[in-house]
């Protein structure tokens, strides 16, 4: 309980900040904190990735399983993107299957990718109606500083970006075998923004988290084209707010990208 | 004709004082339910036409007693959450499934009721009705009760909360008539249609008397009520049938 | 196969600038909205748009159970987005999925801006929406059929919400996609509400592939066709109240 006291308290104090258009760690409202990338954490994942947004810590697997392709499009493979909000991250954070946050996050990462048809998902067609290649994303949140939606999306695209595509013989997969990697056409990256005090910030953290009214969340790729949004939150926003907020996030990806 | 309104719309643009179920927004004033809108020199207010009972002091209810607890018991009054009722205050045995009549003493910031001046009923019927128009079940100087005594016989107690008590007489006509009020609430000359339907119906079938009375102290505890309510509940003296 | 061939050349809007069921691009399909369907319910309304079919009902405010769940400062909203196992194609496991959940979650936060919480501390209020008939946008018409229906409850609210889903199909913008355009090769969906009166926005999603541009034009036009379903919520609305008195004791049949 001593924790819900002291996020009350900040919350004051974020509002406060807001107000006088200012930021509690200084960053201009557009800025988004030190992002840190490390590749290939993972020797038994066919790509992974560990990205840092400041305190916020999330690490992605990517698993390339064969299975039987949906009927609804029986040449084509698939994209599986799964949340775990592991209790090791966040006190408020509980073990148990996944609850409508999380599900919303997975969700909101799974469109940013899948919608910006970066993978072609045809080429992972192994047999038409019977075999092809699902990626399985599975994001793991380490410490929950605020904004894991953005993280959560940039890891994922970086372990997508290092998958190799497992051999196949008599459509079975060699274990440790690979035949190169992945492609991917494009790199959509999401950037989320907080609503605070009428006022909207790029990369929340989690004291300006707990005082927004309202997020909204954009990807977009490097051609510029926006392939989801997502609007969360008790609040609402503006449509200049909105339109604002996607210039933004067509800047700050430019920088991020440079990272990858 | 009355002007319905509903949530979110604009009511007047001008300066007064917003009433019930009235809100300021940039300086405008708007309904926050569906309503009947009334629009005054000095200021605006909406007569809600939906919505739950939300407790009043000083409100006479009608409620059915829940569970049991170690020093009272919870009372179910139509409203959002059950209220209290301490056993110290209380004379008689209460059991789960009892219907009451009571008084709300005090309302908390929560909106839960503190219930006093309990007495019990035994039988009857409840029947249920929007809370927002129950001054239309009661009438201007308790017409509308009246045509309800007169036309059903029954032995009748209208809680503020929508739940209205009744036993003996023609219970069944008054479950129509009641609903026929909920229905037209927002009609006008309401006394008047409801009197022609009690007309038409003992015209077209003899009324079938309840076979339960209410038991002569019953009646004497709604007389009681009724003196101290002003019209809120009436004892039907023309039933003839009691003990 | 069908899908190979919409690749090779649909023409989603053609040169007399209508579409394949014969709208133009910001025509809405065909609504109709009945209130008070549901007597137990405290509100409730049926809508159907085009061949999307939804029923709502409300209950509440009412005891927040379990009690934990409660907010001492405010009411908490619980909507329940649901579709039908027979309102899809195949048949839909009646469990419900990771789309129905987040689409609850983001629905619900948009009533907790509608709606005056603060007013009903302790209190749940639940809106229940179930999916008969399914052919795209049913998120939307079930936000735009539970809005009448919280009105419908009598709960006090800033204003009603409103919604369309508007897209892209064949590089056109085009307002309230059916299923086959929301099919196409290029399709961009966006899911949009407002409370009409501020315009302020209350939910908003978008997948597909879509420039700064086209969004802007996407967004004028749903706030075009918004102000239409907002229309007619406010006419279901009122209607109840307009409803022939022989008829309402007729079991609600007009004759």
């Amino acid at each position: 309980m001593s924790s819900l006291v002291s996020w009350d308290f900040r919350t004051d104090k974020v509002l406060q900040a807001i107000r006088e258009g200012k930021r509690l760690d200084a960053r201009a409202f557009d800025q988004y904190r030190k992002i840190n990338i490390v590749k290939n954490i993972s020797e038994n994942a066919d790509g992974s990735a560990r990205v840092k947004i400041g305190e916020t810590d999330v690490i992605v697997g990517v698993k390339m399983i064969t299975s039987t392709p949906f009927p609804d499009s029986p040449d084509a493979g698939t994209l599986n993107v799964g949340v775990e909000l592991l209790p090791i991250a966040s006190p408020t954070f509980e073990a148990g299957p996944p609850d409508k946050e999380s599900i919303e996050l997975a969700r909101v990462v799974d469109r940013g990718i899948r919608e910006s048809k970066c993978l072609d998902f045809k080429e992972w067609s192994i047999e038409e109606g019977t075999l092809c290649w699902t990626a399985f994303v599975d994001i793991y949140a380490l410490n929950h500083d605020g904004n894991l939606f953005d993280a959560a999306a940039l890891a994922s695209i970086v372990s997508l970006l290092e998958t190799k595509m497992p051999k196949l013989e008599d459509k079975k997969i060699v274990k440790g075998e690979y035949k190169g990697k992945i492609k991917l056409s494009r790199k959509p990256l999401l950037c989320t923004f907080a609503k605070i005090a009428n006022s909207v910030v790029a990369d929340p953290s989690l004291p300006e988290e707990k005082a927004q009214s309202a997020r909204f969340s954009v990807a977009v790729t490097e051609d510029d084209y926006l392939t989801a949004f997502q609007k969360g939150g008790l609040g609402s926003f503006t449509a200049s707010e909105i339109d604002s907020a996607i210039d933004i996030a067509l800047k700050n990806t430019k920088e991020i990208r440079k990272q990858i | 004709m009355k002007k319905i309104v509903v949530p979110g719309e604009l009511l007047t643009a001008e300066r007064k004082r917003p009433g019930e179920h009235v809100f300021m927004q940039n300086g405008k004033l708007y309904s926050d339910v569906i309503g009947i809108l009334d629009d005054k020199p000095g200021d605006v207010s909406v007569i809600a036409l939906e919505g739950r009972y939300v407790p009043r002091m000083d409100d006479v209810i009608v409620g059915v007693v829940g569970s049991e607890k170690a020093t009272g018991f919870m009372v179910d009054l139509n409203s959002f959450t059950q209220s209290f009722v301490s056993k110290k205050d209380i004379r008689e045995q209460l059991k789960p499934g009892y219907i009451i009549s009571a008084r709300v003493l005090d309302v908390n910031e929560l909106k839960e009721a503190e219930l006093g001046q309990i007495r019990v009923f035994y039988g009857g019927e409840i029947i249920s009705i929007s809370p927002v128009k129950v001054p239309r079940v009661i009438g201007k100087n308790a017409s509308m009760l009246d045509v309800l005594k007169r036309g059903t016989n029954s032995t009748i107690l209208v809680g503020r909360n929508g739940w209205i008590w009744a036993k003996g007489g023609n219970v069944q006509l008054l479950i129509k008539l009641v609903e026929k009020i909920e229905r037209e609430a927002h009609l006008e000359n309401l006394t008047v249609k409801v009197q022609d339907f009690v007309a038409n119906a003992n015209k077209s079938v003899k009324p079938q008397a309840f076979a339960e009375n209410p038991a002569l102290e019953e009646r004497k505890a709604v007389e009681k009520l009724d003196k101290e309510l002003k019209g809120m509940v009436l004892n039907n003296e023309s039933d003839s049938n009691g003990s | 196969m069908a899908a190979k061939k919409k690749e090779e050349k649909t023409e989603f809007v053609n040169k007399q600038g209508k579409r394949l069921d014969g709208r133009t691009t910001d025509q809405v399909r065909p609504i109709k909205i009945q209130v008070g369907v549901v007597p137990r319910a405290d509100g409730s309304c049926y809508l159907e748009w085009g061949q999307n079919k939804v029923i709502a009902a409300v209950y509440g405010p009412r005891e927040c159970l379990p009690k934990h769940t409660a907010s001492p400062y405010k009411a908490v909203v619980r909507y329940s987005y649901r579709m039908a196992t027979f309102s899809v194609p195949d048949r839909k496991n009646p469990k419900p999925g990771r789309r129905d959940i987040e689409i609850s979650k983001v629905s619900s936060e948009a009533f907790e801006r509608a709606i005056f919480t603060e007013r009903f501390p302790n209190t749940a209020i639940d809106i229940f929406v179930e999916v008969l008939d399914s052919n795209a946008g049913t998120r939307i018409a079930a936000l735009t059929c539970a809005a009448v229906a919280v009105a419908d409850a009598g709960i006090p609210m800033r204003d009603l919400i409103s919604g369309v889903a508007v897209g892209k199909a064949g590089g056109k913008i085009i307002v309230d996609m059916n299923k086959f355009e929301e099919d196409a090769p290029d399709a961009v969906d966006i899911p949009m509400a407002i409370l009409p009166n501020t315009e302020e926005i209350v939910l908003l999603q978008m997948d597909g592939l879509l420039s700064k541009k086209e969004w802007l034009e996407a967004r004028g036009k749903a706030f075009e066709a918004i102000k239409q379903v907002y229309e007619l919520q406010k006419q279901a609305l009122l209607k109840k109240y307009e409803q022939p008195v022989e008829a309402a004791e007729n079991g609600g049949v007009v004759q």
